[in-house]
């Protein structure tokens, strides 16, 4: 298990490396710069402005010192000084002795000014994880219940039910849902407050809300809602399919006929099974939850990492660009990564060697 | 739906057969256990007449989709009020419009009926997509293990990560633009022209066949590897069968129940993809309707005139119930083990 | 089943819970004014670099310039300078020399109140002609790479050559502080808007301790991050209390800020601008949680207008901003003026107001928005300019038509906007009344912002394209030249000054007319030569369509009193929160 978690870990690496390739070259193909403005700069500005953040080297050469800039580690004997300048911002800072081990700059944000990719890590990404993990259990506490429910039952009224009210869950998409919440809960009830999100940097070990208290929760409660609401109804789903599959092996059927409990039937031997093909969903789900927060966050209001998936790739925000894919990339990558060691866990079956 | 013929295998699996006495296909079988199941067939019908809806909207819809009466904008029915009271106080009814007007005097119901064109295109191309390259490609390198199943997985997590919004706009930024350096008679010429017959569809297409397959193709794998160790696969690979016929007869009947199932359920994904597409301006060229562009322009609206999104949403909502339920009658007549029973 | 019960239960009991400690939020201790920005973070705070509305904004209210500009007449009064003598020069330049008042200390939030800030002996820092000088030349070094630089670089002796790297010696830029008081700048031409031009955020004063370090290392250089809130110094009004980026900035009332007619002490202890997107906006207003909305959202007008209690709070003010759409007037069909003024003529203006854009703008019928300094006004030049005459502009088509003998259906039109539903909404309008009053079909295309600005002043610039323009400074010079004119902002032209995109236009009369109204000195022989320049381009060559002068469109809760800004900066210190 270990060694494969290391070759996993080596390939992941691979990927990145060919997903930053591919976004590179992708976004300076797209016509548009980021310097592009409704009132046009002048040449001279657009000039000083590219040459400022070396957008006047080949393309090879910006590429090869960004790939250095991230990847690579550096050793310095200088200690960060991020005020300094919003080029020399790197991720991870340890100091050994009197030197520095520094590594992943992303470099700046040209559209905020005196702002890193770093900074947009550091203060936006934790508040979208929040929420999406918040909106990944909200979707398991539905999706789970009503899935075996309904497989338990199945065709009867409660099955029919069950999924009813799933597949509403995933036909109203959040452009509606959100709003209906926000007139609903927050401006005719007023049970609760209608956009923003209570935790604000800096963050409790870097990523977790640190107010855990009912403000937070008031805040988290309609967006997670309304992010996790498509989920559940894909979980409730998989879980009724797969339990309906599983419930008709021959081992279940063997538990019966030893007159086991039908409850230690259920959750000792066929949720276990059936769990498979939910869990290969449950890794690419949290992760578009994490980065697909964009609709979310601008209904609710809330200042996560979402809006730069879209507003950098506008803005042609060049380094926010690659610092969103990579991060996107890195947390599919990292999330297939568990799916796949869940498998192992789940099914003892599979072997990885 | 399109992915019965594709995965109805014509014989059944090994350990199947030694089960069952009767030689029925299981087509027919299939068939006749889904048009048992109500709910099935509720959706079938419904997905049948959405799909005339789709064909006969010129002779349906009461008014063309892109047909404006600048000063009936905004108007709503009288009954309306009846279902949104909040509507009393500044609403200008008008009576020649089923579902009201729209923020530029444009009949909803008319556009309703045109957008499912739009919505049930996006919603049968994205798993034809996906069903074609996704299982296929899932289940070889499900089946065959070890560094090919390694290999193709991590092509897939290259394109699962890959900025495939960044590639959509840069298509579109190139293709749309009104530079003419795209010269007649060349390929990016007709792209230029598919995607302008196609009222701006042809690039939702590309971003969500993009996204789509992988999701599939992924699934698709973790079923096969459940599967392959099971004791009829070995059975059917100590009496020599070739890998093809263990893969196609053998295996894919057996997993087709949880593909059906993610399938009819990506479909609201492939529908919302078009919508969020919509919603940030990629979507299909005005005026041309469509329901995800209708709620994405509604929803800014909701809160005034709440018909705006609505009706669109409802409509989206009915087609995924009617998806929804026909994938779930499929998946349980699809399933060989039930085979034979009520 | 029965985990299942308890679950909903639960959710049951934690909704009541929730429900029952909504609206418990405590009182505001102080007069907290909470309005808001658009969604996404404000790029910076730096007026050496700022760009932006929102930016401009907090650095108008955190600094102040040598003048100021009244925020709803937009006339020039004092700001730094209390006087300011204007002596022309000989070889046609200007010199003008602003005298600073002595009593505005730097400011800095510690965390817990405001307080002075003081040099290296211990006293404090006063603001200085020195600091504005510093500010100057941070907004034009080559490193800063500012993106307005080009504003005083158009006027300010030496600025440009300096911002090019040119010259490398700042004192060459013609900005000197002869004292502490005194402030000396040079400006290219005898110009009536260098005035204002000296006291745009481009020169404010800023702290070259902070951002550079001093007293031997005990002030720490914080570089670019001098703008957040641990390292921020001001002077004016406000200063700058939290900044939480993406989320919300909060500007605290500076107690130290002396006050003058023109900029007087706020009322207002704190001021807390929420960055959200529109809807988010509305419905923190309508939910009681902020105090004052900055747009509203053209999809509630209708209920808002409606509702007994909101329509009170809404309201609707002149922003010196104007919509249209430009020809490529080198661009097939549209190179024939008939066409061009057709079109121009066949859009009913009025009707696009009142039933699509609904915010009560006014119907443009030239292009500098009346209540710029020298822009002509309707009241009095009611005749001047286009205005929607459908008959007349079927025969000006008519005429093309029997000419070229071909029928109007055969026109192939395109008109290219920005994507946003907005413009959209705008555009099947108007293609919808071309179409029923000309019987043309103009095909709409669109693209995201970031190819469209460059696609519409490119060598490609499409036959019909939609644009706008919001006043820098409010002169009509800042709309008809740098806008119109052959290397304008939307008519680029080579060296030789022969054009290359956008309006794609050179009009020798034109180009005479404003560069002599630009130095005219009596406003009212300014109006007149503007009025006749815009006749030029908006009847004779037809270059441009101008469809609407804007409105601001806001919301403000009874208790608070207010000033209604015209140049989209709002001015806060004037704003004060009634008990209620």
């Amino acid at each position: 298990m270990g060694r494969f978690i290391v070759r996993r870990l080596l390939y992941m690496l691979a990927v990145i490396l060919v997903v930053s390739v591919i976004t590179f070259l992708l976004m300076h193909a797209v016509p548009g710069g980021p310097f592009t403005r409704e009132k046009s700069l002048p040449e001279e500005t657009i000039k000083i402005l590219e040459k400022r953040y070396h957008l006047d080297q080949p393309l090879y050469v910006q590429y090869t010192s960004y790939l250095y800039a991230v990847f690579i580690p550096h050793f310095t004997t200088t200690p960060p000084n991020a005020a300094l300048s919003s080029q020399d911002d790197f991720l991870l800072n340890v100091k050994i002795g009197s030197l520095w081990i520094r590594w992943m700059n992303f470099g700046p944000s040209y559209r905020s000014r005196g702002r890193t990719v770093n900074d947009i890590f550091r203060d936006n990404l934790p508040i979208s994880a929040q929420l999406g993990v918040m909106s990944l259990i909200i979707s398991i506490l539905i999706g789970m219940p009503l899935g075996v429910m309904a497989a338990l039952k199945q065709n009867t009224m409660l099955d029919y039910l069950g999924m009813g009210i799933a597949i509403l869950g995933v036909s109203v998409p959040v452009i509606v849902l959100g709003p209906i919440f926000v007139w609903v809960f927050g401006i005719t009830l007023k049970w609760l407050p209608p956009t923003g999100w209570a935790a604000k940097p800096p963050f409790f070990l870097g990523f977790l809300p640190s107010n855990l208290n009912w403000e937070f929760f008031q805040h988290a409660l309609m967006p997670s809602f309304a992010l996790g609401l498509g989920s559940s109804a894909v979980i409730a789903r998989l879980t009724r399919a797969s339990l309906l599959q599983t419930i008709r092996e021959d081992y279940i059927r063997t538990a019966r006929a030893k007159g086991l409990q039908e409850r230690v039937i259920i959750v000792r031997h066929a949720m276990k099974n059936s769990m498979i093909p939910v869990v290969t969903i449950l890794g690419p789900l949290f992760a578009a939850l994490v980065t697909g927060t964009f609709v979310t966050e601008l209904i609710f209001g809330i200042p996560g990492m979402g809006k730069y998936f879209v507003t950098s790739i506008t803005n042609r925000d060049y380094p926010v660009i690659m610092g969103t894919i990579l991060l996107y990339a890195v947390f599919l990558v990292l999330a297939n990564l568990i799916v796949d060691i869940m498998y192992a866990y789940l099914d003892p079956r599979i072997r990885y060697d | 739906m399109a992915n019965t013929n594709e995965v109805e295998p014509k014989s059944v699996g090994a350990r199947d057969t030694l089960l069952t006495q009767k030689r029925e296909s299981l087509g027919q079988d299939a068939f006749r256990r889904l048009m048992r199941n109500h709910a099935a067939v509720v959706g079938g019908v419904i997905i049948i007449i959405l799909i005339l809806l789709a064909l006969l909207a010129p002779w349906i819809a009461i008014k063309p989709f892109s047909e404006q009466v600048l000063v009936d904008q905004n108007k709503v029915p009288k009954w309306l009020v009846s279902v949104f009271p909040s509507l009393e106080p500044y609403a200008v009814y008008s009576n020649d419009y089923p579902l009201g007007a729209d923020y530029v005097g444009r009949d909803l119901f008319s556009r309703i009926i045109y957008g499912s064109r739009v919505s049930l295109t996006v919603a049968l191309i994205g798993p034809l997509i996906s069903i074609i390259i996704g299982v296929i490609y899932g289940s070889i390198s499900g089946y065959f293990g070890g560094w090919v199943d390694n290999i193709m997985m991590r092509i897939v997590d290259v394109l699962y990560a890959f900025p495939s919004l960044l590639f959509i706009i840069l298509l579109m930024a190139f293709f749309r633009s009104p530079i003419s350096d795209i010269q007649p008679g060349t390929f990016a010429y007709s792209i230029k022209e598919l995607d302008e017959s196609l009222g701006g569809m042809f690039f939702i297409f590309i971003g969500i066949g993009l996204t789509a397959w992988e999701t599939m193709a992924r699934l698709t794998r973790g079923q096969v590897i459940s599967i392959r160790e099971k004791e009829f696969v070995e059975a059917a690979r100590t009496i020599g069968a070739s890998n093809a016929r263990i893969m196609f007869r053998h295996i894919l009947p057996n997993i087709v129940g949880p593909l059906v199932v993610a399938e009819t359920l990506a479909i609201p994904g492939y529908i919302s993809t078009e919508a969020f597409l919509s919603f940030i301006g990629l979507g299909v060229n005005p005026p041309t309707p469509s329901w995800g562009s209708m709620i994405a322009d509604g929803a800014k609206a909701i809160r005034t005139y709440p018909n705006q999104a609505i009706f669109p949403a409802l409509a989206l909502a009915i087609t995924m119930f009617a998806f929804n339920f026909l994938g779930d009658g499929l998946r349980d007549a699809l399933d060989p083990r039930l085979r034979g029973t009520q | 089943m029965r985990k299942m019960f308890i679950l909903l239960s639960l959710l049951v009991v934690f909704s009541m819970a929730l429900s029952a400690c909504g609206g418990a939020a405590a009182p505001a201790p102080s007069k907290v004014l909470t309005t808001n920005f658009l969604s996404g973070d404000v790029p910076t705070l730096d007026p050496a670099v700022a760009e932006d509305t929102s930016s401009i904004q907090i650095a108008q209210e955190t600094f102040g310039g040598v003048t100021h500009l009244n925020e709803v007449t937009n006339a020039v009064e004092p700001g730094l300078a209390t006087s300011w003598d204007v002596v022309d020069n000989a070889d046609g330049s200007q010199t003008i020399t602003f005298h600073l008042r002595n009593d505005v200390p730097w400011v800095r939030w510690n965390g817990t109140k405001v307080e002075k800030v003081q040099n290296c002996d211990g006293k404090d820092r006063m603001v200085t002609a020195g600091d504005i000088a510093y500010g100057i030349y941070r907004n034009q070094a080559p490193a800063n790479a500012s993106p307005y630089a080009y504003l005083l670089g158009f006027v300010l002796k030496g600025a440009s050559d300096f911002n090019n790297g040119k010259s490398t010696d700042f004192a060459s830029v013609g900005v000197k502080a002869v004292d502490d008081q005194t402030l000396e700048m040079i400006f290219m031409s005898q110009v009536t808007y260098n005035v204002q031009l000296a006291g745009l955020w481009v020169a404010y004063a800023q702290p070259k301790w902070v951002i550079e370090g001093d007293c031997s290392g005990k002030v720490v250089a914080a570089g670019e991050k001098w703008i957040e809130p641990a390292n921020f110094q001001g002077y004016g009004p406000f200063t700058l209390k939290e900044w939480v980026h993406d989320d919300y900035i909060s500007i605290v009332k500076n107690p130290f800020w002396p006050g003058s007619e023109a900029i007087p002490q706020p009322k207002l202890d704190e001021v807390v601008f929420k960055m959200l997107d529109e809807p988010a906006q509305l419905a923190e207003y309508e939910a009681g949680k902020a105090d004052h909305v900055s747009s509203v959202p053209q999809s509630d007008i209708d209920r808002i207008k409606a509702d007994p209690a909101l329509s009170k709070e809404f309201a609707i003010s002149p922003q010196l901003c104007t919509y249209y759409y430009g020809f490529n007037t080198k661009a097939s069909v549209v190179d024939d003026v008939r066409v061009r003024r057709a079109l121009s003529m066949a859009v009913d203006r009025q009707s696009l107001i009142d039933n699509v854009a609904k915010g009560e703008q006014e119907p443009a019928q030239w292009f500098a928005r009346p209540g710029l300094a020298g822009a002509p006004t309707i009241e009095t030049h009611p005749d001047l300019g286009i205005k929607y005459d459908p008959e007349a502009a079927k025969a000006e088509l008519k005429s093309y038509l029997d000419e070229k003998g071909v029928t109007a259906d055969s026109l192939e039109l395109t008109l290219l906007f920005n994507t946003s539903a907005g413009h959209q909404a705008i555009a099947e309008t108007i293609q919808q009344m071309w179409k029923d009053t000309l019987g043309v079909t103009v095909k709409l295309t669109n693209q995201e912002a970031a190819v469209f600005w460059d696609t519409i002043k490119g060598k490609d610039t499409p036959q019909i394209y939609r644009a706008g323009w919001c006043l820098d400074y409010p002169d009509a010079n800042n709309f008809v030249r740098e806008v119109l004119a052959v290397n304008g902002s939307q008519n680029p032209a080579d060296e030789k000054g022969e054009p290359t995109g956008g309006f794609n236009w050179k009009n020798e009369k034109f180009e005479e007319l404003v560069a002599k109204a630009a130095t005219e000195a009596d406003l009212a022989k300014r109006v007149e030569l503007y009025a006749q320049a815009e006749q030029i381009a908006m009847v004779d060559d037809v270059i441009m369509i101008p469809i609407y002068w804007y409105t601001n469109l806001d919301m403000t809760k009874p208790y608070v009193t207010r000033t209604y800004s015209s140049s989209g900066h709002e001015a806060f210190e004037k704003w004060d929160i009634l008990p209620h």
